[in-house]
């Protein structure tokens, strides 16, 4: 079947696992310890298992744990519904303003979830924007699960749609167009070719998306709780959040969250291995993409629909409140400032530090979980190595880890008494927790890169001379990076923006963007926090499109 | 394309080192507005030259931190937002005794053997002016029609002020309060800042029970916002300031709260629109001799936190 153990794989192995083992299992097993042994944090092992039984006893864990899965459920599918159709028009057909779109739906990514949350309820509460324009509001459709699977799927479809287009692009119209030649109807030949061979990334997108919707805590946290809609993640935050703590409590709940996590994950893994996803094989691919006819506008409007939805209205939110000299002013034009940015600019509160951390450290995340992700998935789908069951685990480990526990987890670790060097109270444990619970991201679609690449092509290059590293840097990394730049553009934004880790890991004195946003709000100053946003969202849009266009001037990427 | 990510790499790892490189002499840990403890950490540093490096965050956020560092702390003082910190880790024996010569005009229920009040925060309803419904007076007057709807209440389980306001007013009569401001639509709002902004915005009138120095700041800003402290009483939430016992730096950490209770440092607290804890400080707000406080048994309601949370919680459940 493949192209195995020639050689050339072990360094890889190596590198993988020890990226893993630093990156994931140091924060997970302390994580595991917290909620066996309670006083952990005293380095004591006393009294194992005391507190575990109170926890799990909890009557509300029950609808906490269902209320969570339904809450996933939910945004999965309906970021499905919105992302497959508008992926599918994108990829095989020639959507007017095509990279307009792609860039409009990419500004989701880069909304802080906190931020769109707030930006929709500015909206839609009563007295909210849409009413000082339009004399109505729609407060109730907000504060409710279906408000809640809205909001977050406004803020996860691009991951799906992104994917989606990408694989059914690869996978292209050739497939199909050998089922229309044997009679099938286009729609039969959707269904049955080009539908099922996109399954790898398709399944992949939408597996994040579960994991995103469980462990996000914004949402749930301002739309759900006033619908009485508790979820395991402001359960943990509760634990950790006020006084008593209770991190077993807190470790627990999360090794629940990282059980559901788990379980999708094995569910996608059953799916995909049960045939082969091969679709890149070397033959050269037709690129043709077909004129829409009749369905132009429909699809237009469909595109910007949904791009008003998820970037427009968040966005004018977030600068209406953010050129408003007091909320209660509301929009008026003698409430009109830009007193705000020129705060962020004038350095306020540090406002520029915050920005220059930020950005740093999410390039060193990108480029870091892109090496592991890369390396381990490698690992995973191209070698028959003993034990790559276990390295794939750990890169979907983190991916339902709630960013409090992640940070919990770390402080335990490196915090230990008697540890010749620790990167604790240095920007390294910042760099650590993000790319712990990033990496899932990188990992994850460089897997579903990796499956539907043909063996043939590392082994040709074998046959002709090439060593394991020269065809893995030649041959795959070129086939697999379009998958893994997007991935880790998105792991960038991620990073720049990350709010509950860093909140408690942060060394002493140093502010990111999100914890600066997080501070103005706090202290009222919602304009000033708004202000910090949207510079955020410019930036870190901006930055990878033009990174993305320099790659492709050097053809690393086609588009 | 190597080159240039190469020196990504190398400025990336500088700038992380450089930002854990600064040496502090103290390491501050504080649950209060960070504008307050970076102007309270400049002039400490412009007196004494004793640099001090801060960590800021909710005193949930805070006390996460430190008990997950208890194996090998690096905390020298702490400030709270809530005294039963105090008295519990002053029961963990985790505090330094110190009595400031500056605490001497601090009023002695703001100060214990271990720990002293940097400022104090009080509860009040927090009304839009805007909102065109007539100006509260009282806890009760929100329990009426004209508010039907329109009120928020940060959530006790996430504010500790909150949750003694809350189980204060509930001991007086039973939850009727509470039972009445549920009829009349009353909504629980998350934590203070989140209850706070829709009635900022307008789409609620009143927060019951808001922290009075953030909706004081927001008034000095000019929002159409004001504080009322009800007649029948509120509560107050004195953030105490301690010495941790694991300490390298004490006589910096003494010198610390010394220039914290000093006229320059209470006068920073003051301009924060919190009450400063020395009562001889003037400041642009009512201060604590001008408030009625509720009384109640502190111990005994902090004894019956989990249930009455759970009351709460009952009450203001889903529909």
């Amino acid at each position: 079947m493949s192209a195995k153990d020639i050689g050339g794989v072990a360094p890889a192995a190596w590198l993988a696992l020890g990226g893993l083992v630093v990156v994931v299992a140091v924060p997970f097993v302390a994580i595991v310890l917290q909620a066996i042994f309670p006083a952990i944090g005293m380095g004591s092992f006393a009294k194992p298992f005391s507190l575990l039984g109170a926890t799990l006893a909890d009557p509300r864990l029950l609808r906490m744990t269902g209320n969570t899965v339904l809450l996933g459920t939910c945004v999965v599918i309906a970021s499905a519904l919105l992302a497959i159709p508008l992926g599918v028009a994108r990829a095989l057909y020639r959507v007017p303003f095509a990279p307009v779109w792609d860039v409009l739906l990419l500004v989701p990514f880069m909304i802080p979830p906190y931020i769109a949350t707030l930006g929709w309820i500015m909206t839609l509460q009563p007295h909210g924007y849409l009413e000082q324009l339009f004399g109505f509001n729609l407060a109730p459709v907000l504060f409710s699960l279906f408000g809640m699977t809205l909001v977050m799927t406004f803020n996860t479809f691009p991951v799906v749609y992104f994917a989606v287009s990408r694989t059914v692009e690869a996978v292209g119209a050739r497939y199909a167009d050998v089922g229309r030649v044997f009679g099938a109807t286009p729609a039969r030949a959707f269904w049955r070719i080009t539908l099922p061979l996109s399954a790898p990334g398709l399944a992949a997108s939408l597996l994040l998306v579960f994991a995103a919707a469980i462990e996000e805590y914004g949402t749930p946290a301002a739309l759900g709780r006033r619908a009485g809609f508790d979820v395991l993640v402001t359960g943990i935050d509760t634990r950790v959040g006020d006084w008593p703590i209770d991190l077993p409590g807190a470790a627990t709940l999360s090794l629940l969250l990282v059980a559901l996590s788990l379980a999708a994950f094995l569910l996608q893994r059953w799916i995909l291995t049960r045939r082969s996803y091969q679709t890149v094989s070397g033959k050269p691919q037709n690129g043709d993409k077909r004129p829409l006819g009749y369905f132009t506008l429909p699809v237009l409007a469909l595109f910007g629909v949904v791009a008003f939805l998820s970037t427009g209205v968040p966005m004018l939110a977030i600068l209406s409140t953010a050129l408003s000299r007091t909320i209660s002013g509301g929009l008026a034009l003698d409430n009109l400032t830009l007193d705000n940015f020129a705060a962020v600019f004038g350095n306020s509160a540090g406002a520029l530090g915050a920005l220059a951390n930020s950005l740093t450290l999410g390039v060193a995340t990108a480029l870091l979980t892109g090496l592991i992700g890369v390396v381990s998935a490698y690992v995973v789908v191209k070698t028959r190595m003993r034990g790559r069951a276990l390295i794939d685990i750990m890169t979907v480990l983190p991916n339902a880890l709630p960013g409090i526990v992640v940070a919990v987890g770390l402080i335990l670790a490196w915090n230990m008494p008697g540890l010749p060097f620790t990167p604790y109270n240095t920007g390294f444990i910042l760099l650590l927790a993000y790319c712990c619970i990033l990496l899932p991201q990188t990992a994850r679609y460089a897997t579903a890169a990796f499956v539907q690449i043909g063996d043939n092509l590392e082994a040709a290059a074998r046959v002709f001379g090439a060593t394991g590293a020269v065809a893995f840097r030649r041959i795959l990394i070129p086939l697999v990076f379009p998958s893994l730049a997007s991935a880790m553009l998105l792991v960038f934004a991620l990073a720049s923006r990350e709010l509950v880790a860093s909140v408690v890991v942060a060394p002493v004195g140093m502010q990111t963007i999100a914890t600066f946003i997080w501070r103005q709000f706090e202290q009222g100053s919602v304009g000033l926090g708004m202000a910090m946003a949207f510079v955020t969202i410019v930036l870190t849009t901006l930055l990878p499109l033009v990174c993305l266009r320099l790659l492709s001037r050097k053809s690393l990427i086609k588009e | 394309m190597l080159k240039s990510i190469k020196g990504l790499v190398t400025g990336a790892v500088s700038t992380l080192l450089l930002a854990g490189v600064a040496h502090a002499d103290i390491t501050v840990y504080t649950a209060g507005p960070q504008s307050l403890i970076d102007k309270l950490a400049e002039g400490f540093t412009t007196e004494t030259g004793v640099k001090v490096n801060v960590f800021q965050a909710t005193t949930g956020k805070v006390m996460a931190r430190i008990e997950a560092e208890a194996a090998n702390p690096v905390v020298d003082v702490l400030i709270s937002a809530s005294w039963d910190t105090a008295t519990d880790f002053a029961k963990r024996g985790w505090l330094v005794p110190y009595a400031s010569p500056n605490a001497e005009k601090v009023p002695a229920f703001l100060k214990t053997e271990t720990a002293v009040a940097q400022g104090v925060s009080a509860l009040g309803i927090a009304w839009n002016t805007k909102s065109g419904t007539t100006k509260p007076a009282e806890w009760a007057d929100l329990t009426k029609s004209e508010f039907k709807d329109l009120v928020n209440i940060p959530d006790p389980a996430q504010s500790g002020s909150s949750f003694e306001l809350t189980a204060a007013l509930a001991g007086q009569d039973d939850f009727k309060l509470f039972k009445d401001l549920k009829e009349n639509g009353a909504v629980i709002a998350g934590a203070n800042a989140e209850a706070l902004n829709p009635v900022l915005q307008g789409a609620k009138a009143a927060v019951f029970g808001a922290v009075d120095y953030i909706t004081f700041g927001s008034k000095a800003k000019g929002e159409s916002i004001d504080v009322i402290f009800p007649e029948s009483g509120t509560v107050i939430a004195p953030r105490p300031v301690m010495i941790l016992n694991w300490s390298k730096n004490q006589d910096e950490a003494k010198k610390f709260v010394d220039y914290m209770l000093s006229d320059a440092g209470q006068t920073l607290v003051a301009k924060t629109f919190l009450m400063p804890a020395r009562s001889d400080i003037p400041a642009d707000r009512p201060l604590i001799a001008d408030l009625k406080l509720l009384s109640y048994d502190a111990a005994a309601v902090q004894g019956k936190r989990k249930e009455t949370l759970q009351q709460v919680s009952d009450i203001f459940g889903a529909d």
